[in-house]
């Protein structure tokens, strides 16, 4: 799943530790997250749209693959 | 998670871990091998100490022990738990098997296959409960 939050984060000049500790989570969940090796849960994908005052569907892209 | 909970997180979790290692010591000592006794209650006091030290500095050890740890860290941990988990069920089954064949008595990993199913069984209900 393809996802915006490293160009958000870069667009903020917020460090991959910063954007963590304020989100509550790791330096390499974030890492994780921006490479698509991780989904975040619906807690923690609804705190990131909020930190970066979007939504979780403009955040967040489903790819073919993912289609049902 | 605090820095309190996260610290006495931290001293449970070292401390259940020289529990445990003196356990293994008391038990070597009972068995007649005070040498081994000793190294291993010696082993267990200094990884300890290391263990302590080193997870008040990396989020990543103090993960390992359960004393802090986000979300994909928890879910690392399941997963690596479910891995090891299925491994030692694998072995325990291949165990019991070689046993039988060889016509000997199973034990003890027809009971450690035992455990395995009845644990199985009973997380699963736990689980589905509480959906």
């Amino acid at each position: 799943m393809k996802n915006r939050v490293r160009e958000l984060r870069t667009a903020l000049e917020l460090s991959q530790g910063g954007l963590g500790t304020e989100l509550g989570v790791s330096r390499q969940t974030v890492n994780a997250i921006e490479a698509g090796r991780y989904l975040p849960s619906l807690p923690l994908a609804l705190r990131l749209a909020r930190f970066f005052d979007t939504t979780v569907e403009a955040l967040f892209e489903l790819e073919a693959e993912d289609e049902r | 998670m605090t820095t309190t909970r996260t610290a006495r997180r931290r001293n449970l979790s070292v401390a259940a871990y020289l529990v445990l290692g003196a356990a293994i010591a008391v038990a070597a000592w009972i068995g007649g091998s005070w040498p081994l006794a000793v190294v291993l209650g010696a082993f267990y006091l200094v990884t300890g100490g290391v263990l302590f030290w080193w997870a008040g500095r990396s989020g990543d050890v103090a993960a390992l022990l359960r004393a802090s740890g986000d979300e994909r860290q928890r879910m690392l941990d399941l997963r690596a738990t479910a891995v090891s988990g299925l491994a030692m069920g694998a072995f325990a089954i291949a165990g019991t098997v070689v046993q039988l064949a060889r016509g000997e008595d199973a034990n003890p990993y027809a009971w450690v296959c035992f455990v395995g199913g009845v644990s199985y069984a009973i997380g699963l209900a736990a689980f589905k409960l509480r959906g």
